[in-house]
């Protein structure tokens, strides 16, 4: 019966009601979905619920609204409920979209071509030369297809005799497709029977549409098309869609720095050099996508980016300068434009909006203060809605003021009271209520629509956007909303056989290889595995050297090497090494202060962010892992060395998990190669590091004792640096001793730490790297790995050997050369950050 | 007699040559740049423009010549392969015909004017709109309205109390190459009381936008005079910047602010806009982090 459902459910006060058609009485379309949720069992609609959360949190799904990289992402809200449309209603909104994404298209085409509409006055030429969107340097340029706007949104509302109106068009680089498409892959496993039952229409179409359209409107020439997302990074508070959309879709994800204008066209730097680029997704704002012409005080575009557009040798969606049509000041025109333009009335109208500029229009608004909301004109003159009705008589002379001086910044639009829609009530979600009940919250549809070769093609579904209660005049994701998915119903049985997830790959599509790899992707993953590698040395330092601080160590091992290598690592200074009084607070504060630049808390850091950088391809696992070491309680803090060694312990765990993922998670491609000759080059560094400071002590205190001499002033330390201890144990019952050490730390060859094992293994991926690449610094390790393999241990492993000393030292110097190789082959155009010069 | 009296001086054509210099030093060496120059004099009715040439070295790998949303002339080049150094040489021969108005030339009241542009055809409103809005450098500000009203609110025609904003200006502003830089607001000049030729055109046209006047920002340089008994220094002259500001009755008209005068054969005119970032000279983009050092030379040579 429907009161148990419904208890907690308020009446709509002067507003649609989605569910309701009279008080306790559902609307047809939503009878099936209600008797489900009648039909449930509370405890299962629970479980459903947490089922809801836990994969949001899985998926990493987040909107970022403080983003940064200590991941303070924001999970994303969605209610398990589907707000429902019926067939009919969405024939006449798809008409409708439909109607207007093509008038904006020619809207756009006139403002940056004939500009009819301007010279003719239909438009008030101010309206748009005022405008800060309108880019002047996108004037005349011609657009692949004559298509500006390939992605449209419009955000509906409904209003209280139930008629949809559009509040506001997106025409710039609209975002939420992607969220429509999560909401619905786990809406849809909520209620997988009612999903086949009702007939709801499937979005994966659209996205091949989007994907296929694009690829067809796209220029031709140096080889095959190829898309990319365009983002301006993970700080987006909407990164996660483009991350998601670019995987979905099958883009590169890009940043401004990846690509370069080359002889008027955009290639994509990759490591196998420049790739071109037919079609340019974009997530960044246009007057951020060129600081040659655009914004010069942008350091994120790409210079020249203007001049390919105009000359049409990429596709940009949505071309530039299609932003100018976002501001809502000319909604108000758009009737006489259709007329003018197309000679037809709008299917879909506008709420009623005024442009201040104009001062008729401006006056008809001041007119009806009370009952409007005053928005931005200008994006480049920001501000929050303004409600007339919220300004006592002081405040509404001061706002009338400040409107009268520049009028042309502000648009008036008539407040709609929204529809409101069921939300399942999360907190007998959670509390163990004998009953399911819903709550209601306002509630706005944002629709999409695409360009594609035989006209716009509107996605069967959306965004629902839900406001943080019933009577919310802004629904706003900014603003604390969460979301829906939107089920829009067939009239007919549904083709559930299609999903571009399952879509037709050819065995010449198959992708095995990493060549498209981005340079900066290439470049990042090696500083990943590099930095990795880093924490987990300076973490098996200061473990060693720290626990040389407690009094009761029983270790035999001078205390000399160890500072020394701490010393030569960057974690002592010269100061703290002759005043043993000092080692201690440096010691623990490069263990867990990031102040200490070679310590360990500051590698973390390096390695977060580099992580962030990677967000795209490292899995939710890495992050979780990278984040826990962060967020550790003794990190940034005071602590005793007890409590640091135990830091240090956690610290090397976490850091061997990350090093598993990557081992046993990660497929073995180039960029693969690219981390593990990263975590390679620096273990070579560090063990040759360790093995020299080491051998000079055994020098000194051989010659007290005589050349050759078998006894060493401890070489634990070493064996524990090198996590060796126990396979050093188990073979040789002995304390130990300069030829087995040097053995197992020098040329065995099953030793994962020694130096025989880790030069061979970065051989061998650069190597495989050279087959794809061609010569990238394998000539500069194989002669040293060749002297490595003939050294003879009875002859050379002794503290007194050149041989082996000159060979450690080369291979040390060898480690930078091959960084340096890697960096002039692969990562130097990866070097994007622009700067801007003005000359007068 | 009167009717064979000699011109004024200041009625007879003028020709120059026109150097315009710009050299980078990066540190350390860069291996891409891209540049867009706004270095080649427009040809208007009064500008003819004899030779132009553009000398670039390194050689730019990519060069293009065209026109910009104004109907200037811009040059889009770009460099490629490491080089630490580079310069941008323009040098162009220039005849100036007489165009501005004898100062005290019939013109109808400033206030017919603003209501001629606001209510004339949509063609007129539509040309005028680009320079009757705001810009990003040259936004209309009560502050500026404030300050124009003053000279605007003595009796006489458009032509005399735009003349005499110009005049203000000059006597109210220092010039001061050390108090602004090209980023420093209108409103901030105003407040200040200081700036450079770029200021000063800001401003005027923010002042005469402020009011519902249509202004425009040129580009270009002007001929100064050696102080007498010296010979012109070469490279010693500097790009200039002024105002158009439109009435129907005497079309586009220069005022220079800087120097409290119209414009007429002393200024050659390379470009305009709505305001500086419209027309700058020459903007580039470098790859790669680092720095630079920019030296300027312009020398403007009076031809027989």
């Amino acid at each position: 019966m429907p009161q148990r459902l419904l208890t907690s459910y308020p009446l709509a006060d002067r507003r649609f009601d989605e569910l309701l058609q009279a008080p306790l009485l559902p609307r047809a379309h939503w009878s099936r979905l209600f008797r489900e949720l009648q039909g449930i069992h509370p405890q299962h609609m629970r479980e459903r619920i947490q089922a809801t959360e836990r994969q949001i949190r899985e998926n990493g799904v987040t909107y970022n609204v403080y983003a940064d990289a200590q991941g303070q992402d924001r999970p994303w809200e969605l209610d398990g409920l589907p707000l429902l449309i019926p067939p009919e209603e969405w024939r006449q909104i798809e008409a409708g979209i439909t109607q207007r994404a093509n008038l904006l298209n020619r809207i756009l085409a006139d403002v940056y071509g004939g500009q009819e509409l301007l010279k003719s006055g239909v438009v008030p030429p101010s309206l748009i030369f005022g405008h800060s969107g309108f880019l002047r340097p996108a004037h005349g340029m011609r657009v692949p297809g004559g298509v500006h706007l390939h992605v449209y949104a419009a955000d509906l509302a409904r209003s209280p005799d139930g008629a949809w109106w559009v509040m506001a068009d997106r025409s710039q680089a609209p975002s939420g497709a992607g969220y429509a498409l999560e909401n619905r892959l786990i809406v849809s496993r909520i209620f997988p029977e009612l999903f086949r039952d009702l007939s709801v229409e499937h979005l994966a179409g659209f996205f091949a549409t989007l994907r296929d359209s694009l690829a067809h409107f796209a220029p031709e020439g140096d080889g095959a098309k190829l898309t990319v997302l365009l983002t301006p990074g993970p700080y987006n508070e909407t990164y996660f869609e483009h991350t998601f959309l670019a995987r979905y879709l099958g883009f590169p994800l890009v940043e401004g720095g990846d690509l370069k204008v080359r002889d008027g066209k955009v290639w994509l730097k990759t490591i196998d050099g420049l790739k071109r680029v037919h079609a340019v997704l974009r997530r960044q704002d246009d007057d951020f996508c060129d600081p040659l012409e655009l914004r010069s005080d942008s350091a994120l575009g790409i210079a020249g980016l203007t001049e390919c557009a105009r000359r049409g040798t990429v596709l940009i969606a949505n071309a530039l300068g299609s932003g100018v049509l976002e501001s809502g000041s000319l909604l108000g025109y758009l009737p006489q434009i259709s007329e003018f333009l197309t000679g037809e009335a709008l299917k879909l109208p506008s709420v009623a909006t005024w442009w201040c500029g104009e001062p008729a229009a401006c006056a008809a608004a001041l007119a009806r203060f009370d009952h409007l909301v005053f928005k931005p004109a200008n994006p480049a003159y920001p501000f929050e809605p303004v409600f007339g009705q919220d300004l006592d008589v002081a405040k509404a002379a001061a706002f009338r003021q400040q409107l009268a001086a520049h009028p042309e910044r502000y648009v008036a639009q008539e407040l709609v009271r929204v529809s409101q829609a069921p939300v399942l009530n999360r907190d007998h979600a959670r509390l163990n209520s004998p009953d399911i009940a819903l709550g209601a919250r306002a509630v706005g549809l944002r629709v999409y629509a695409v360009a594609s070769p035989g006209g716009y093609t509107v996605m069967p579904g959306g965004l629902t956007r839900v406001a943080a209660s019933a009577d919310a005049r802004v629904v706003s994701m900014q603003r604390g909303g969460g979301s829906k998915d939107t089920w829009v119903m067939s009239a007919t049985p549904v083709n559930s056989s299609f999903s571009l997830l399952r879509t037709t790959v050819t065995a010449a599509e198959l992708k095995r290889s990493g060549v498209g790899l981005s340079s900066r992707v290439a470049e990042n993953l090696f500083w990943f595995g590099r930095y990795a590698e880093r924490c987990d040395n300076a973490a098996r330092l200061l473990r060693v050297a720290l626990a040389r601080m407690v009094p009761d160590n029983d270790d035999e091992d001078a205390v000399g090497p160890i500072m020394e290598l701490a010393h030569r690592f960057g974690i002592l200074g010269e100061a703290e090494l002759l005043d043993p009084q000092l080692i201690e607070a440096s010691l623990l504060a490069a263990a867990n202060r990031d102040t200490q630049l070679c310590g360990l808390a500051a590698n973390l850091r390096q390695l977060a962010r580099v992580a962030f950088n990677l967000r795209e391809r490292m899995s939710q696992d890495n992050w979780r892992t990278i984040n826990r070491l962060l967020q550790d309680p003794v990190f940034g803090r005071e602590a005793s060395i007890p409590e640091i060694l135990n830091w240090l312990d956690r610290a090397i765990t976490g850091l061997m998990t990350l090093s598993g993922f990557a081992l046993d998670g990660m497929t073995r491609d180039t960029g693969w190669r690219f981390l593990s000759i990263g975590r390679r080059l620096e273990r070579l560094s560090f063990t040759t590091l360790s093995l020299q400071v080491a051998l000079r002590e055994g020098q000194q205190d051989g010659q007290q004792d005589g050349p050759r001499a078998g006894k060493s002033a401890g070489l634990t330390w070493l064996l524990r640096l090198t996590d060796s201890v126990v396979t050093y144990r188990s073979r040789y019952m002995s304390r130990p001793e300069w030829l087995p050490v040097l053995d197992l730390l020098v040329l065995d060859e099953a030793n994962p730490r020694s130096v025989s094992f880790t030069a061979d293994g970065v051989c061998g991926y650069l190597q495989k790297l050279e087959t794809a690449f061609g010569p990238c610094g394998g000539d500069l390790l194989a002669p040293l790995l060749a002297r490595l393999a003939q050294l003879d241990p009875a002859v050379d492993l002794h503290p007194q050997s050149a041989r082996l000393l000159e060979l450690l030292e080369a291979l040390r110097a060898a480690v930078f050369s091959v960084s340096e190789r890697l960096a002039t082959r692969f990562f130097n155009l990866a070097d994007g950050r622009n700067r801007a010069m003005l000359g007068s | 007699m009167p009717d064979n009296a000699p011109a004024a001086p200041f009625m007879q054509p003028a020709r120059y040559r026109v150097s315009h210099e710009t050299r980078y030093r990066y540190f350390p060496a860069v291996s891409s740049a891209r540049q867009l120059a706004h270095l080649t004099p427009r040809a208007t009715e009064w500008q003819i423009v004899q030779s132009h040439r553009l000398n670039i070295l390194p050689p730019p790998a990519e060069y293009e010549e065209s026109q910009d949303f104004f109907g200037n002339r811009i040059t889009r080049f770009a460099l490629e392969g490491s080089f630490d150094s580079q310069s941008v040489f323009a040098e162009s021969v220039v005849e100036v015909l007489p165009h501005a108005p004898a100062p005290a030339a019939p013109a109808p009241d400033w206030r017919q004017v603003r209501s001629a542009c606001a209510e004339g055809n949509a063609l007129l409103r539509f040309e005028l709109a680009q320079f009757s809005a705001s810009s990003w450098m040259a936004p209309a500000l009560p502050e500026a309205a404030d300050y124009a009203m003053a000279s605007l609110q003595g009796g006489g025609s458009w032509l005399e109390r735009l003349l005499s904003l110009s005049q203000r200006i000059q006597a109210d502003f220092a010039f001061d190459p050390a108090a602004t830089t090209v980023a420093t607001p209108v409103l901030e000049v105003l407040a200040l009381k200081r700036g450079v030729c770029q200021d000063f055109a800001h401003l005027m046209i923010s002042c005469l936008r402020s009011v519902g006047l249509p202004a425009r920002y040129v580009s270009g340089y002007v001929l100064t005079h050696p102080p007498a008994g010296q010979l012109r220094l070469i490279g010693a002259d500097a790009s200039h910047a002024w105002v158009s500001a439109y009435c129907a009755e005497l079309g586009w008209v220069d005022f220079d602010p800087t120097n409290g005068k119209l414009a007429d054969t002393e200024y050659i005119t390379l470009a305009w806009g709505r305001d500086f970032s419209d027309v700058t000279p020459l903007r580039g983009v470098v790859l790669g982090s680092g720095s630079h050092e920019l030296e300027v030379s312009v020398t403007v040579l009076p031809l027989g």
